[in-house]
């Protein structure tokens, strides 16, 4: 399903309305078929990128001086060419697996998501952190029932960025044939048919606006203190 | 209709497919001519840059006016959170029919207006955060000293904040160059063009130069800018940028 040179001639005098609902309807299968694709692809990338991350901000937590390197390696990760990055993995894993487009995908979320878990924990108030150690507490037990509460509304909101920039990059993946929504696009396009190019691309901004907010309301489930904070502070 | 058509170029890169890489990269012929490198080498570079510059004519003035007058703060803090998520593959991607209908042809209109939109936020936000970070002093002596409003802007805040300005440029540019691509598989030529046609034909000789060279151009861009904020900026101002801990290269 890769994107072979257009039709140009054809597709330059085609001439169909932005967007046929009669399409919408009878292709439904199809498009429903994308989301859930689109949604699986951002999911897995996002799985890969937490996990990641969350390694990379405990050890540059631990040992203040590899920040620097990991800052470095994942913003120089962030820039690379998204077309040139998923078509340099597609021989090595191949088209038709998902991980080309999963890599990539996860990779450029670890600066945000990096960057936003280790802020989450630098934000902890010290006298927070000597309470709990003058309670007794043990340091595992500290950092899993003090610290990292107090870190979700930082890595809450990476996430956020994160998932958010990773729905549009996976349209982008179509080009390796993966991506979802993005080959809607792309099978429009071929085409010169405009209906599925229009559902895909306003399909994949609508999706990234209900997970950011599907988020938002997480984030606020776990860390409810946020809500009453943002009352008392106009 | 007629425009439309006459801003195609249907043209497709054409190579053996057992020509290897540096065999392909090291002959001239594949950087002469409408399809060649350095067309397509031009055609990159021309779009990103202006692209750039006009998110620097709308960007910068617009957050210094607003940064200056203390307003629109909530915005700004908004716009942080759409800064690096903003869907330019599908922006383009909806801009396509709409460029055809009226004759505008694939490009440069839609990859243009969306590569605009992912510019404008860096910018947009390392002139107002900038600005309204600087200290209260020089503006306060400027003030003092019988500046007009428009001077404070344009001969102190501007200046002092210019190397934060640039980083933003810098990093819009970047994202730019590095976006830029994904015009050829919207209809549009472009840099881009070698991945596309390389997977068409199935022709890694392709695939790999069109990688190189995408992330070449990235690579370069960043320095470019670097140098060019060198040739630009006050050294006073770089001193200063580095004594505040502006780590920025």
């Amino acid at each position: 399903m890769t994107p072979g040179p257009l039709p140009s001639a054809l597709v330059a005098q085609a001439t169909n309305p932005i967007i046929e609902w009669e399409w919408v309807v009878e292709e439904w299968d199809q498009i429903w078929r994308a989301i859930v694709e689109h949604v699986t692809l951002t999911m897995m990338a996002m799985a890969l990128g937490l996990i990641v991350s969350a390694f990379l901000a405990a050890l540059a937590l631990r040992r203040r001086w590899t920040m620097t390197p990991i800052t470095a390696t994942t913003s120089l990760i962030y820039t690379l060419p998204s077309v040139a990055l998923f078509a340099l993995l597609a021989p090595v894993f191949g088209n038709l697996s998902r991980w080309t487009a999963v890599l990539p995908l996860a990779g450029y979320t670890l600066l945000i998501l990096v960057t936003n878990i280790v802020a989450g924990f630098q934000a902890v108030p010290p006298s927070v952190r000597d309470a709990a150690d003058g309670m007794g507490m043990s340091r595992a037990r500290r950092i899993w029932t003090v610290d990292l509460p107090l870190a979700v509304p930082f890595i809450v909101t990476g996430v956020r960025i994160a998932t958010v920039s990773t729905v549009g990059m996976v349209t982008v993946a179509a080009i390796i044939g993966q991506g979802g929504l993005g080959r809607l696009i792309f099978s429009g396009l071929r085409r010169a048919f405009w209906t599925p190019m229009t559902v895909g691309a306003s399909l994949s901004i609508i999706l990234a606006l209900v997970i950011d907010a599907m988020i938002l309301a997480i984030g606020l489930w776990l860390a409810p203190w946020q809500r009453r904070r943002k009352g008392a502070t106009p | 209709m007629i425009a439309a058509s006459a801003s195609l170029r249907p043209s497709q890169t054409a190579v053996p497919r057992d020509i290897g890489f540096f065999e392909w990269f090291f002959d001239a012929d594949s950087w002469a001519g409408a399809t060649g490198i350095l067309a397509s080498l031009r055609d990159t570079v021309i779009l990103c840059a202006a692209v750039t510059l006009v998110a620097v004519a709308v960007s910068v003035p617009a957050a210094a006016i607003l940064a200056h007058l203390r307003r629109a703060e909530v915005s700004s803090t908004w716009l942080v959170s759409i800064s690096r998520a903003v869907p330019t593959f599908a922006i383009a991607a909806l801009l396509v029919p709409w460029s055809l209908e009226r004759g505008w042809g694939f490009e440069p209109w839609p990859i243009f207006i969306a590569l605009l939109l992912l510019a404008l936020v860096p910018i947009y936000l390392n002139t107002y955060t900038a600005i309204r970070q600087l200290p209260e002093g020089p503006v306060d002596a400027a003030r003092a000293l019988g500046y007009s409003e428009r001077s404070i802007l344009t001969k102190i805040e501007f200046t002092l904040a210019s190397s934060l300005i640039f980083s933003g440029v810098r990093v819009a540019a970047i994202q730019v160059v590095a976006t830029e691509p994904i015009r050829a598989f919207l209809g549009g030529d472009g840099l881009g063009r070698y991945v596309r046609d390389g997977f068409g034909q199935n022709n890694n000789t392709l695939v790999i130069g069109g990688i190189v060279l995408i992330g070449g151009l990235a690579a370069l861009t960043g320095l470019i800018i670097a140098a060019l904020e060198r040739l630009v900026l006050p050294n006073g101002v770089r001193r200063l940028a580095r004594q505040q801990g502006d780590t920025s290269p």
